[in-house]
């Protein structure tokens, strides 16, 4: 996950063969309205647009306020309160939580990445017994309501005496997943044989050829996969609400969650709640680092996504 | 043999005869401590996080069962990590933890009887509130030792009851019909917003203090045979819920009380947003310490009949079956709650207080000789906070708790949810606590069920 | 075609079961089969051996701490007379019934302007996207300070144009469609995807309708809505599994340890009360029957749409 400024294709021997057979990389319809004509649409867009950017602005406004004021619904504070970012920080074992949150969602991401490739690959590549009964596996799996499998993974980490760790947050991820598998496979099936072949002459085995050919060609995939687990780990409260129990085991989302708890008015809690906006503003801030990162490999992903999923 | 080596021999077997007798008696009063406390104690649900209090009185603690070590880390009862631990039979020594929960873990089987540690640490449970001393009483034995006590008082803005023409006198619980008058008064609207709440029943949390005070018990003593639905729990609920709706209707009063500033100096007193409410006592402390000018007052809870009640709730020291360190346990859950060690830290606390030039008012606990000693009124104290800490105090005296039950969680869960469909206008306050009649009943069968 | 290609290079004598079974004496097979080993492990133990394990417990009265035994059909039928049970059910369906048609309109509606714009395109598709991205917890958090009642956001915005305020945290009218557009502002997504699909509708069939003299709505109608209706098919799908089981924001809106105490029995959806059946009460047979009855439940609706959509999707030359 270095560079994205180059295409996926970098590492591929014949970079004139597109990578992708697959997605709308060039727009069949090309249409053009006169920008005259574009400009009712564009006004109406920038109307809607409100609805997107205001709460976000009114967050961040909120997170500046003294505790007085967090209610009062002002996009200007009307005193800019910045220690709130300094006393989040000792208000919860905050740092705890980030660097928590940090290394499960990196390791789960990394992993699930590498896991669903290995298996994607082998399922677009090789030819072999039960390989259709298989795939079917896999897409039934993607159909599968994760609630149904909630509780007996919960009681098969209860029995190995890990139900009180972050490991089930992040090792199931080793065993690759069943959209990522699909998704990946898109784009394997979509590289040349011709490559492999080449490649075998020079006598490469299975997996270097994997290694070395599939996997640099299909970056745009295993980016794409990342982004998504990475927004999906980063995001997840069920999973830690099950498996962690003690404060410096928390995530930031379970965190939070705590933190509502305790400052909630309506509870008699404290009520700091522009201690907790603050901290929604520092948890949204990975995602939106990754989001500037990859924008353009969210919006592939999601395409690919549509796709007779 | 000369007699000077009858002397030399002599001295040497006093000298050994004496080295012996040292070392046996070292060795002796090395063991005696070191047999009674050793090892580690592990504590759930109490951390070293807490305020001078909690603080203190761990340091205590810790010393009287040294040499043994303490672990306990912070964050407060996890009840789900609580019952992975059951299930893996790897328990904590010892658990701090709401009293609620006594019951249910009792019936469980998963909690140890305490008699013989009381007998053996000679802990006496007579200086135990009665109220606190059911809560953690379950089939005829104790399973926890009682440490805080909450007491509900109302609390009242004088401010806005002055400028509303209202009188302590008015605010009388026994009297439902000049409350609701008195509430009416001192309510503010612009609107469909509430501005100002007159009284806040404290609706749902508060239902067993005012089902109470209609002369419901929502529970038998042994904790079995639930009574949500009697006529008076009814009645109690119809009058609460007539309050809320008479002052805006609950969703405009709870969206406004959302907004309170309860902590802060901005809080609903100092910004008169409500005229008087139940509360529980430790209130008072944050308003003497966030907003100290503020004109407020405590009026006990009365019951239909006009004596004062107070519904109490509060934490417990319980020891889990299995635990491996229960001498240790039972000698810190003493120490945590005696009165000595409760005067010693309230003692920290005025002095602390004095220096900051805050009020003290008062910490209640379920140890009546301890409270006895401790809530005083400081020299020069305002009338104000002095008058407070008085009647809290004397409001104690007449607790009642709901009492230690098999499925006290989910007990709880059916009458709050029974009131909830009530201030939502779902249900009327027959079908809801009828509903959670039923579901209570269920629940404690289910729960016994062997 | 790749598979076509592959068949012929390796054809194999003999009838087809033999060429089957010869395919395990290949060495390519154990190489695939290596590729595959951790998926089938994680497969067998963590999702088959799972469902296997969860479907045994759903007829026991498992519930970690105590000794277990069977109990037959006691959990299933306990469910049919449980009102919290199908209470939850009927707000699950209510609230994704708000949900998809909203999602899904106005995604829709966004896609088609996006689709029009070839300025600041880029700008808006990252704006409307943002959402997205946000921490599902700081959504549930945020909704409890702008959703609530008059002195939230929200309400002092219609304000502005004289709509009546709903309190939308506490009155069970309007808990749900809150619910709803909590989830709607997340919108951007399927905005995202529905444009890559108006995009994609090849260009001489609204070059053919306007011959025709076809009005913007006729193209909209006669050629986007079939030309895309795949994708919407694909996504009333996906939407509809989601709304059933969404959990982080009205778990964490509804369901704080604090804010119990106003949660009502508009909020609890089927999901939340499964997980609190599980966790917070540890009945794990209970739990694990509901969490069957859902996976049925979500396995019927998902038959009954596709059956239903054979009439209404159009398949562009469909082939796998």
């Amino acid at each position: 996950m270095t560079s994205v400024s180059a295409e996926g294709r970098a590492g591929a021997p014949t970079p004139e063969v597109p990578p992708v057979a697959l997605g709308p990389v060039e727009p069949r319809w090309r249409q053009r309205l006169p920008l005259l004509k574009q400009v009712p649409f564009i006004v109406l867009l920038a109307a809607f647009s409100v609805l997107f950017i205001y709460p976000f602005l009114w967050l961040v406004s909120a997170s500046l306020k003294t505790r007085g004021d967090v209610f009062n619904n002002k996009l200007i504070p009307s005193t800019f309160a910045f220690h709130n970012y300094v006393s989040i920080w000792h208000a919860a074992p905050f740092l705890r939580w980030f660097a928590n949150s940090m290394y499960i969602t990196i390791l789960a991401a990394v992993l699930v990445t590498f896991a669903s490739a290995l298996t994607a690959f082998a399922f677009a590549y090789f030819r072999f017994p039960l390989r259709n009964f298989l795939f079917g596996c896999v897409l039934a799996t993607m159909m599968l309501p994760g609630v149904v499998t909630m509780i007996p993974v919960y009681l098969i980490w209860h029995h190995v005496g890990l139900s009180s760790s972050q490991i089930p947050l992040w090792a199931p991820n080793l065993f690759g997943s069943a959209f990522y598998i699909f998704l990946q496979r898109q784009f394997f099936m979509g590289i040349p044989r011709q490559y492999f072949e080449a490649a075998r002459m020079d006598g490469d085995n299975y997996f270097t050829m994997f290694w070395r050919i599939a996997v640099p060609i299909a970056r745009p995939a295993l980016i794409v996969t990342f982004l998504f687990e990475f927004k999906a780990k980063w995001n997840d409260l069920m999973t830690p609400l099950i498996y962690l129990h003690g404060y410096h085991q928390y995530t930031v989302p379970l965190g939070l969650y705590d933190l509502l708890g305790v400052y909630s008015p309506s509870a008699g809690g404290s009520g700091d709640y522009e201690l907790i906006m603050a901290a929604f503003v520092v948890s949204t801030i990975p995602l939106l680092l990754i989001f500037a990162f990859g924008q353009r490999y969210f919006v592939r992903g999601i395409t690919l996504q549509g796709y007779k999923g | 043999m000369s007699r000077r080596w009858k002397a030399i021999g002599a001295l040497a077997v006093a000298l050994v005869v004496a080295a012996i007798a040292v070392t046996a008696a070292a060795a002796h009063s090395k063991s005696t401590k070191s047999t009674k406390f050793s090892g580690t104690l592990n504590i759930m649900g109490f951390g070293t996080n807490g305020d001078d209090v909690a603080k203190n009185r761990f340091a205590i603690a810790q010393k009287a069962i040294a040499p043994a070590k303490v672990n306990a880390p912070n964050g407060g009862f996890n009840e789900q990590q609580f019952l992975t631990d059951i299930a893996s039979k790897q328990v904590p020594d010892l658990v701090y933890w709401d009293r609620s929960y006594v019951g249910t873990y009792a019936a469980k089987g998963a909690l140890m009887p305490l008699d013989s540690c009381i007998k053996s640490d000679k802990i006496d449970t007579s200086q135990y509130r009665q109220a606190a001393l059911q809560s953690v009483t379950y089939n005829g034995h104790i399973y926890g030792i009682p440490e805080f006590f909450d007491v509900r008082t109302l609390i009242v803005d004088t401010h806005v009851a002055d400028a509303s023409g209202v009188t302590g006198k008015m605010l009388n619980t026994a009297n439902p019909t000049v409350l609701k008058q008195a509430a009416l008064k001192m309510y503010q609207h612009n609107g469909s917003q509430v501005t100002r709440i007159g009284f806040d029943p404290k609706l749902p949390e508060f239902f067993p203090l005012w089902a109470k005070a209609f002369g419901a018990n929502i529970l038998s003593k042994d904790g079995l045979h639930p009574d949500l639905n009697s006529p008076q729990a009814i009645a109690a609920l119809t009058y609460a819920n007539s309050l809320i709706q008479a002052q805006g209707g609950y969703n405009a009063f709870l969206a406004f009380r959302n907004t309170w500033d309860f902590f802060g100096s901005d809080n609903q007193v100092d910004k008169n947003q409500v005229g008087a409410w139940p509360m529980e006592e430790w209130y008072y402390n944050v308003l003497a310490s966030s907003s100290p000018n503020v004109t407020v007052t405590a009026i006990p809870f009365r019951s239909k009949t006009g004596d004062p009640i107070n519904y109490s709730t509060g934490s417990a020291w319980s020891i889990p079956k299995g635990a491996k360190n229960v001498a240790a346990a039972c000698q810190w859950m003493k120490t945590m709650t005696q009165a000595s060690t409760w005067e010693t830290v309230a003692n920290i606390r005025k002095a602390a207080y004095a220096k900051a030039g805050q009020y003290w008012t008062g910490l209640f606990t379920a140890n009546a000789k301890a409270d006895a000693a401790i809530n005083k009124p400081t020299a020069g104290e305002p009338k104000k906070w002095a008058s407070i800490i008085t009647t809290v105090e004397n409001a104690e005296k007449y607790s009642f708790a709901i009492p230690a039950s098999p499925a006290s969680a989910q007990f709880n869960t059916a009458w709050t949810n029974a009131v909830n469909r009530v201030l939502q206008g779902q249900q009327t306050p027959t079908q809801a606590l009828n509903q959670a009649q039923k579901e209570a009943v269920a629940a404690i069968k289910a729960a016994t069920k062997k | 075609m790749a598979t076509a290609a592959v068949a012929t290079r390796r054809p194999g004598p003999g009838d087809r079961a033999r060429r089957w079974a010869s395919g395990f004496r290949e060495r390519d097979t154990w190489w695939a089969y290596a590729f595959l080993a951790p998926w089938a492990f994680g497969f067998l133990v963590f999702t088959a051996g799972a469902m296997v394990w969860g479907a045994i417990i759903s007829f026991t009265n498992y519930s970690v701490v105590a000794p277990s035994h069977g109990v037959g059909l006691a959990n299933y039928r306990a469910i049919a007379s449980d009102p919290y049970a199908l209470l939850s059910l009927k707000n699950s369906f209510e609230m994704t019934a708000i949900y998809v048609p909203f999602e899904m309109g106005l995604a829709l509606l966004f896609a088609s302007m996006l689709a029009k714009i070839t300025r600041f395109d880029g700008f808006f598709r990252t704006v409307y996207y943002l959402p997205v991205m946000t921490p599902t917890v700081a959504i549930g958090g945020m909704y409890l300070l702008m959703f609530n009642g008059p002195y939230g956001l929200v309400d002092q915005f219609l304000g502005i144009f004289h709509i009546p305020e709903p309190y939308w945290l506490t009155d069970p009218n309007w808990i749900k469609p809150g619910i709803a557009a909590m989830l709607v502002w997340q919108v951007g997504g399927n905005t995202v995807l529905y444009l890559a699909a108006i995009k994609n509708v090849p260009q001489q069939l609204y070059e053919a309708a306007s011959i025709d003299g076809a009005s913007a709505w006729r193209r909209f109608k006669d050629v986007t809505l079939p030309m895309i209706s795949p994708t919407l098919f694909f996504t009333f799908v996906i939407l509809t599994v989601y709304g059933l089981q969404v959990f982080d924001q009205i778990y964490t809106a509804f369901y704080n340890p604090s804010n119990a105490k106003i949660s009502s029995d508009t909020s609890l959806m089927y999901v939340i009360y499964l997980f609190q059946q599980a966790f917070d009460y540890l009945h794990m047979g209970f739990a694990s029957a509901m969490a069957w009855l859902l996976f049925g439940i979500i396995m019927v609706i998902t038959v009954f749409q596709i059956l239903f959509s054979k009439r209404f999707v159009y398949y562009e030359g469909e082939q796998r």
